[in-house]
This record gives C-alpha cells, sequence and structure tokens, in this order.
C-alpha cells in the first residue's frame, strides 16, 4: 500500500484524540441532565476519532504523501527558529533589543539582504514601533532586565 | 512612562546591579510604582486603584503605573504579585476574594500558589456591604415573604453569581447555610453576567454590590431585601442588615493594598503613610462617591485584624460551596 | 416622533461643539489605529486612554471612549486584507476573501468596501439605537442561556457553508477548534481542563493568539520569499476604488450584515466575531457562485465588515437602555461613566439626557468622520504591498509578536501564536482550512456554559430548549436548514456519486 496524504492525517487525529482522552481521566463526566467538566471534552475527542478514521478509511483519494512539496520547508524552519528566539528572549531582553535583533536576524541572516540596509530597515522599524506602541498609545511593552 | 522617568529608572536598575545592596538605601520611592491591577480594566480594583494612583503621585513624587494582569477570576494577578522582587515597586490592589484561592486549590488537591502569608496588607480603602437582590417579577416585598416561600420550594429558586467560589457565590452560600434553604446556582463569567441573569428573570436571587445594583433599584427593576453590613448602607437605609434578621453573616467587598512578603519595613511604612494622606484627600472621596461608595480607610493594624477575620468567613464559605 | 426628534436635536447641540467634536475625532482616530494594529483590540484601547479622561466631563469621556470602540470595527479589517493578519478578532473571516482580493490586485477596492460597509452598518445601527433601543433592550433580556445555547447551535449549523473544503475536513476543524476552547478551568466545576499547573491556560486560549499564528504566521511560513514576485500597482486612485461590478456584489450583503449584526450585538454576552462568522456563512449560502468564496468573492468581505460593525452599534443598545454591559468592552465603557459619577442604568436617559443623547448623535458625527478617515488611507495602505516581501514579513513577524504580547501582556500567549504559526503552515500542506478551528474556539466556551447552565435551570430538563419560544424558533430554522441541506445533497442524484464529489472538494 502506498502511503496517502489523509492516511497521515488520520491517523495523527485518531493519535491525538487517543491522547486526549488520556488527559481527561480525572474530568468528570456526570449525566445528561447534569453535564461534568468531562462530558463536552469526550463527546469531541470521539467525534474526532470518528472523522479521522473516516479520513484514513477514504485516504485512497488522497494524492499520495510524497506529492505534497516542502520546498518551502527550509524557510519555514528558519523563520520559525529566528520567532521563537525573539520570543524566548522577548520580556528577558526587552522590546527594543529583542525586536530589533529579530529583524535584523531575518532580514540580513535569513534573506540575506545588504548589511546596512537591513541594519538601518531594523533601527528604523524598530524605532518607529517604539514610538507608535509605547510612547503615542502607552501600551506596555516588556522592558527587560536592563530597563529598557 | 515619560522619557525622564524612563532615564531614572533604567539607572536605579543599573546601580542596584552593580552594587547589590545600594538600591536598599535608596530614598523609596526612587522610580515609578507598579500596582498589579488583578481583574480586566474597569474592574473592581481597577475603578479604585486609578484615582488612588492619581491622588498617590503628588504624595510619593513618583509615576504610578498600573499594570493589569487580569486571570482566573484574580488569581493570576495576585500570584504574579506574590512572586515579585519584595523591593515595593510593586504592589498588588486585590479585592475580597484574594483569601479563597488557596483554599479552592486545596480542595481539587491542586498545589497551593499562595495563602494570605505571601501577602503584608497596607491599607484598606473602600469596603462595600453586599446586598440580596431579587427581580421585579418575584412577589417578594420583604425578606420574610423570601424566606418564607423558599423554605416551601428547596431547590426551586435559582441564584446567579460572577463565577464559582467568587466574590458574589461566597455570601450567598454563607447566607444559605444559615438560613438552611437551597437554591439553584447559575454561575456566569462576571458581575454584570449575574446581574443580566437575574434581570432577564433567569434566576431569580443574586447577591450583589450595592453599587452594581442601585442603579437597577432606583429604576424599579431589582428590589433589595437585606444587607451583608453590620450596620445599615446609607445608600440604602430602609434595607435590614443579616444581623437584624437574626443572621450572624457579614460579608463586604472591600478593596485594599499589599506588598509581597519580605517588603523592608521602611518601605511599608513609607508606603502607609502615603496611603493614609491619599485616602484623606477629597478627590479621592470625590471619585469614591461617584462609584457610590464611601471611602472606608483602614490602617495597617485594623486592616490586618478585619483581614484575618474576613479570610476566616471566605475559607469557611469556600468548603461550604466545596468541590462541584 | 417629536420627542425623539427633539432629544436628537438636544443631542446634536452637544455632539457638535467645537470640544466635543475633537474628542470624538481623537476617539475614532486612536480607534482605527488601535483596529489596524494586530493585538491591540478596543478593549486594549479604551483600557489605555481610560485614566487620560478622568480630567474630563462624562460626556467628552464617553464620546472620545465609544469612538475608539466602534473606531477599532472600521480599522480591524485593513491588516486582514493587506498582511492576513486579523487586526481585531471580529476580522478573522475578513482575512479569507479580503486576503485573497488583495492578491488579485483589488487590495483597494476590498479596503473601500469594507469602510463604506462598516459605514453603512454604524450609521444603521445609530439610527436603530435611536429609534427603538428600550423595546429592543427588553427583546436582548429574554436571550437567557436556553437561547443562547440555540443560537450556538445554528452558528455550528452554519459551519458547513463555511468552508471550501471538504464536510469531513471542515469537521474535523471545528471539532479541534472546540476542544482547544475547552481548555482552561471550567466555569460550573471548578476543574481545571489541558492546563498543566500553566495558570495563564486558566482562562483558556484566546482567539487572537490563534487567529493571528494561524492566518497570519502560518501564511508567512508557507510563503518563501523566492516565489513572491513585486505586483505592479495601478496607479491611480480611480482604479484602487471598486468598479461597478463589485459595488453591486456587496449592496445586499452589506444590508443583511447591518441587520444580521445589529441582532447579533444586541445580545448580551456575544461576541461581534459570532455576528461576523454567521453574516460570512449566510452570504455563501444564498450566493449564486458559493465557489468564489475563499478565492476573493467581495460578499465574503462586504457581509462580515458590516456585520461587525452593526454589532459593536448594537452592543450599546443593553448598555444605554439597561445598564447592563453586554462583553468586556462594553463593561469598560459602564466603568468609565461610573467614574465620572454617571451610573448607568435604566434611569440614565432620564437623569442625564445631554450624556444619553450626545453621546448618540456623536456616533452620527463619528461614523461619517470614520469614513472620511479611512476611504482616502485606502491609497496608502495598499502601498504597503509596494514594500518588497523581504522587508515586508519580518516586519508582519514583528506586529504579530508584539499585538499579541500586548493582548494580556502575557508571553505564554505569544507562544501559542508561534505553535499555531506552525500548526497553520502543517494544515496548509494537509489541505485544511483553518477558518471552522476559530469558529470552534470561539463558540465552545459559551456553548457549554449556555448549556450547562440551561440545565441548570431546567433541573437536566431538556423541553427547555422547545418551550421557550426564542429558542424554539432558532431551532426550528437549524432544523430547516439541516433538511434543506439533506434533500439537496440526497435528493437528485445518487448520493454516493455526491459524496465522492464532495469529498474531492467539487461544489456541487
Amino acid at each position: 500500500m502506498n502511503l496517502r496524504r489523509d492516511h497521515v492525517a488520520g491517523g495523527a487525529l485518531i493519535l491525538a484524540g487517543a491522547g486526549i482522552f488520556a488527559l481527561s481521566t480525572d474530568l468528570p463526566f456526570g449525566t445528561l441532565a447534569s453535564p461534568g467538566a468531562g462530558m463536552l471534552p469526550t463527546l469531541l475527542v470521539g467525534f474526532l476519532m470518528a472523522f479521522g478514521v473516516a479520513l484514513f478509511a477514504r485516504a485512497g483519494e488522497s494524492p499520495p504523501l510524497a506529492d505534497i512539496a516542502w520546498t518551502d520547508l527550509p524557510h519555514a524552519v528558519r523563520v520559525t527558529a529566528a520567532a521563537a528566539a525573539a520570543v524566548a528572549l522577548y520580556t528577558t531582553l526587552g522590546f527594543l533589543l529583542t525586536v530589533g535583533a529579530l529583524l535584523f536576524a531575518l532580514t540580513f541572516v535569513v534573506e540575506r539582504r545588504p548589511f546596512l540596509v537591513s541594519a538601518a530597515f531594523s533601527i528604523g522599524v524598530t524605532t518607529l514601533a517604539y514610538t507608535l506602541f509605547g510612547l503615542l498609545l502607552k501600551s506596555p511593552l516588556p522592558r527587560g532586565l536592563m530597563g529598557f | 512612562m515619560d522619557r525622564r522617568s524612563f532615564v531614572v529608572g533604567s539607572t536605579a536598575a543599573a546601580a542596584a546591579l552593580a552594587t547589590g545592596t545600594a538600591a536598599a538605601q535608596e530614598v523609596y520611592p526612587s522610580r515609578a510604582v507598579t500596582f498589579i491591577n488583578p481583574f480586566p480594566p474597569g474592574g473592581a480594583a481597577d475603578v479604585v486603584a486609578r484615582p488612588l494612583a492619581s491622588v498617590l503621585e503628588p504624595i510619593l513624587k513618583q509615576p504610578m503605573v498600573i499594570e493589569t494582569k487580569a486571570g482566573a477570576a484574580g488569581q493570576v494577578g495576585a500570584q504574579f504579585a506574590a512572586a515579585a522582587k519584595p523591593d515595593g515597586y510593586t504592589l498588588l490592589v486585590h479585592i475580597v476574594s484574594i483569601s479563597g484561592f488557596a483554599e479552592v486549590d486545596r480542595l481539587y488537591g491542586r498545589p497551593v500558589k499562595f495563602t494570605n502569608d505571601d501577602f503584608i496588607p497596607i491599607a484598606r480603602f473602600i469596603a462595600d456591604p453586599c446586598v440580596l437582590i431579587t427581580n421585579e417579577q418575584q412577589p417578594y416585598k420583604t425578606f420574610k415573604e423570601f424566606l418564607d416561600d423558599v423554605k416551601k420550594r428547596p431547590n426551586d429558586l435559582v441564584f446567579s453569581s460572577s463565577g464559582l467560589h467568587g466574590a458574589l457565590h461566597l455570601p450567598m452560600a454563607l447566607f444559605m447555610h444559615a438560613a438552611g434553604v437551597q437554591m439553584k446556582h447559575l454561575p456566569t463569567n462576571g458581575g454584570g453576567p449575574a446581574l443580566t441573569a437575574l434581570l432577564g428573570n433567569n434566576a431569580q436571587m443574586l447577591v450583589s454590590s450595592i453599587a452594581a445594583a442601585n442603579a437597577q433599584r432606583k429604576a424599579g427593576k431589582v428590589r433589595a431585601l437585606a444587607c451583608f453590613g453590620d450596620k445599615r448602607a446609607p445608600a440604602i437605609p430602609d434595607v435590614p442588615t443579616m444581623k437584624e434578621l437574626g443572621y450572624d453573616i457579614e460579608y463586604y467587598l472591600w478593596v485594599g493594598m499589599f506588598a509581597p512578603k519580605g517588603t523592608p519595613n521602611s518601605i511599608i511604612t513609607t508606603m502607609r503613610d502615603a496611603s493614609r494622606k491619599a485616602a484623606a484627600d477629597p478627590k479621592f472621596a470625590e471619585a469614591m462617591t461617584n462609584l457610590g461608595q464611601d471611602v472606608a480607610y483602614l490602617d495597617q493594624p485594623e486592616f490586618k485584624a478585619f483581614w484575618d477575620a474576613d479570610a476566616k468567613r471566605v475559607q469557611e464559605a469556600v468548603r461550604l460551596v466545596g468541590k462541584v | 416622533m417629536d420627542a425623539i426628534f427633539d432629544n436628537l436635536l438636544l443631542g446634536f447641540s452637544v455632539a457638535f461643539r467645537p470640544d466635543v467634536l475633537v474628542y470624538a475625532f481623537l476617539g475614532c482616530l486612536v480607534g482605527t489605529l488601535v483596529g489596524m494594529l494586530p493585538g491591540i483590540g478596543p478593549l486594549a484601547g479604551i483600557s489605555l486612554l481610560l485614566p487620560v479622561t478622568f480630567g474630563l466631563d462624562a460626556t467628552k469621556a464617553i464620546v472620545m471612549l465609544a469612538g475608539i470602540y466602534y473606531g477599532s470595527q472600521y480599522g480591524g479589517s485593513t491588516t486582514s486584507i493587506l498582511m492576513r493578519i486579523p487586526g481585531e478578532a471580529a476580522s478573522v473571516m475578513t482575512c479569507i476573501d479580503g486576503y485573497a482580493m488583495a492578491r488579485k490586485g483589488r487590495a483597494g477596492a476590498a479596503l473601500a468596501i469594507a469602510a463604506v460597509g462598516s459605514f453603512i452598518a454604524g450609521t444603521f445601527g445609530v439610527i436603530l439605537l435611536t429609534l427603538v433601543a428600550p423595546p429592543l433592550a427588553s427583546f436582548a433580556l429574554r436571550f437567557g442561556p436556553p437561547e443562547y445555547t440555540a443560537l450556538l447551535v445554528l452558528g455550528l449549523v452554519f459551519l458547513a457553508y463555511m468552508s471550501t473544503t471538504s464536510l469531513v475536513r471542515t469537521m474535523i476543524m471545528a471539532i479541534t477548534g472546540l476542544l482547544l476552547g475547552c481548555i482552561g478551568i471550567d466555569v460550573m466545576s471548578g476543574h481545571f481542563r489541558y492546563s498543566f499547573d500553566i495558570k495563564e491556560l486558566g482562562d483558556g486560549i484566546g482567539i487572537v493568539p490563534v487567529a493571528v499564528g494561524l492566518f497570519g504566521l502560518g501564511e508567512i511560513l508557507s510563503t518563501p520569499s523566492k516565489s513572491v514576485v513585486g505586483k505592479v500597482m495601478p496607479p491611480r486612485f480611480r482604479e484602487l476604488m471598486p468598479n461597478r461590478q463589485e459595488w453591486r456584489g456587496s449592496a445586499m450583503p452589506i444590508a443583511r450584515g447591518s441587520v444580521l449584526g445589529f441582532m447579533v450585538g444586541i445580545v448580551p454576552g456575544s461576541a461581534h466575531i459570532i455576528a461576523s462568522f454567521l453574516s460570512y456563512a449566510v452570504e455563501k449560502r444564498v450566493s449564486k457562485t458559493p465557489g468564489e468564496f475563499g478565492t476573493g468573492a467581495v460578499a465574503g468581505v462586504a457581509g462580515p465588515e458590516s456585520a461587525n460593525n452593526a454589532a459593536s452599534t448594537g452592543a450599546f443598545v443593553p448598555m444605554l437602555a439597561l445598564g447592563l454591559p453586554t462583553g468586556p468592552v462594553t463593561a469598560v465603557l459602564m466603568a468609565a461613566l461610573l467614574i465620572h459619577g454617571v451610573p448607568p442604568g435604566p434611569q440614565l436617559v432620564n437623569e442625564h439626557p445631554q450624556v444619553f443623547w450626545g453621546f448618540i448623535a456623536s456616533m452620527y458625527v463619528g461614523n461619517l468622520m470614520l469614513l472620511a478617515l479611512n476611504l482616502p488611507l485606502v491609497g496608502l495602505f495598499v502601498r504597503v504591498l509596494q514594500i518588497p516581501y523581504a522587508y515586508l514579513y519580518p516586519l508582519i513577524i514583528m506586529f504579530c509578536i508584539v499585538g499579541v504580547y500586548l493582548v494580556n501582556s502575557s508571553i505564554v500567549d505569544v507562544w501559542i501564536m508561534l505553535i499555531m504559526g506552525v500548526v497553520g503552515y502543517l494544515l496548509r500542506k494537509f489541505e485544511f482550512d483553518p477558518a471552522p478551528l476559530v469558529l470552534g474556539l470561539v463558540i465552545a466556551p459559551t456553548f457549554e456554559l449556555s448549556l450547562r447552565q440551561s440545565l441548570v435551570m431546567s433541573s437536566g430538563n431538556w423541553t427547555i430548549f422547545f418551550t421557550r419560544p426564542i429558542a424554539a424558533a432558532l431551532f426550528a430554522v437549524c432544523g430547516v436548514l439541516l433538511t434543506l441541506a439533506a434533500v439537496s445533497y440526497f435528493g437528485r442524484r445518487d448520493w454516493r456519486e455526491r459524496l465522492a464529489e464532495a469529498e474531492a472538494g467539487e461544489k456541487p
């Protein structure tokens, strides 16, 4: 049997359903007349797994898994990594440093734009955003350990 | 935060980093003080904290910042404040429900995130007794008519609340226990929705704050049957207290200021003095009058005594409600 | 009628005072801005400016703060159309067809239609508010938990019309959304569900992080910069504006969206996002060319954008007539009135006619200001698309992170956004549509709460849903829709064939 797209999707749903079900054991189901905290999640997991089975069963009609193009994956991974690093550092380093570094990393490192253009862009946008969010709208931007 | 205080803040932080103890010898406060508001904007703590902050600023000569950390009915903000550095720059403005979280966590077998001992009380600013109200579609004119009816049909009437174990649920639980009556509980997600449920007659009874109920009462949409204060409230002088009616129940929606445990005494003293002056400021009194409240200021020793007694009531009410 | 005329005259005499005009304009300006910036919604905007109003009188304060609220509904569509990030939760639906229109070079038309639709819906809402607020408000009060359950079931039935993918895929996404909506403290029983001791998850997963992640970040991850070729912008203003056919295609959706949005808006506890979802589904249901939806149907922008504006005006009905909040934003507005010594309640119109009518009149003026503010900006905003993609998408990611953080000052929200971005990327690979997931997430907590509240009220008797007239009527509509769907599905041809066809994603 040829592995197809919906085999993977359906299988993942069935596994996810089983996982959530295992997490729900401490939630009381209640009765139909007075549903407990666990009733809706349990019913939903049931439906999710049923639809997962439906997807799996009809997977023969879906395109083969190998047909999915992953050419954008390296880019997606780089962008996600840069964003994740920024999120991790956001509250420790504060708004100005993190956002400036993020923009620079994306334009200079990921997109390989000229150094000076990237730097000017990052500094300019960070300053503008700080003026807009922080000074004009007075919103609480994270200040970080160094106080800015 | 303006540029000047921004610079002041960063140099102070840099100094603290450099010498470690230097900050403790500085004059407090040397930079902006943050109040944690654990409820959504416009909520019970926010409407007191904002006018308070504006009268405190000229007294302390530093900006006061209000930071909203809402979530889990006030637990997120309280936990944030409990974990904050006890340097006097992060203070908490919280309400009566602060005493209940630990008890609820114990009830459900969850790790207790903080207790009242994690906070140093500084001052109480208002204390609004709750009031038992019913909607206009119910026949009850007096508390007695209601009591006779509810005794005849246990678990038939419905009362709404701001949420399970919430600030408006607990007084009803105390009352039902004291009077030996049963009603069905309709939890909603806030004081506004609870009042909406009452007015739409999806619930028949509600314990509300006087401030929230008074506009509806004046319009004849709700009737007040009993008040939870130790004496009658000036806004509703014709409504008897629970004590007059023979029940030993008191319950207030109060708002107070707290510091994290370990905050140096000198800082607490500075803040107590500032709070006393702020509470006496006519501008603050006017802001409270606008809310339908009177300033009910208590300094630390009295507030501590009040809070201890209040926490006992709250914890008892949580246990009465139990795990649902 | 005369009385209303006199009252409006009083209102306009207040609203046209130069100082009041200035504050109305400020409110509308800030509203447009916070609506446009993702993350900062009307709630954050109003709370940030609340302290500023302490020095003002009650009329100016409420005029300015309310301007932020309805102004944000205008601005919300901008980033949805240009960058596929919902600037405001209620603009999620605009991301789908608005962004598709932008890719076809009709960004200007989409923005203009959103602005005009918002204006018509907003003005329609204010007219209804002027004429029939008190009777409407008492109608709204009859919306208890059973009625709300029925409304949400109707929303779930409409789900089937929402997506371009097959029914099985749509249902899987909706159920996933509903499951995500179960995360957090169960309001009825106090249990923590799936929150793994992360206290920020106690209140559940926010709509903004999920929507921004799935739509905004997900789009970026699946669009590497090499594949983006610079688009040539139509140079003239005329070509930026909608053409005759686009105007014609949006007239009825705007009308329907206005009525529908207003009706949903007056219900206490409802969210505007439900109004825009319902409007989108209705438009797709009545459309002669439902296949166009998802590929840049003008009705898919006009309907939801009008609906969310009408809903924001409708939300003032219970607040002004009864003193009851319909949601967090009106709750803050009520607090603002209270702080200024004007207690909101049924007596507001008698005790403070200046505030009441001045406020209403200012909304007529404010909607005009917003139109005048937003239409000329269309030309400016479209230029955003001329920024080279290699610089545009870092900008979008910055907005996603900063905006989502600002909603609750919570870094957990930002992580959720990031995870949802990756999920959105994978969903695309496997051809799932994220829109039903967002609707499921919106509906789940309220649906479960109102269902269980209804059962508390009736002591577990299910007939409560059919003995209350409004609930019964809503359920009847659900029944009719399901029957119609079943008839058209099984009726004409062999249903197996049609099922196969629907599975393949083709339009029957």
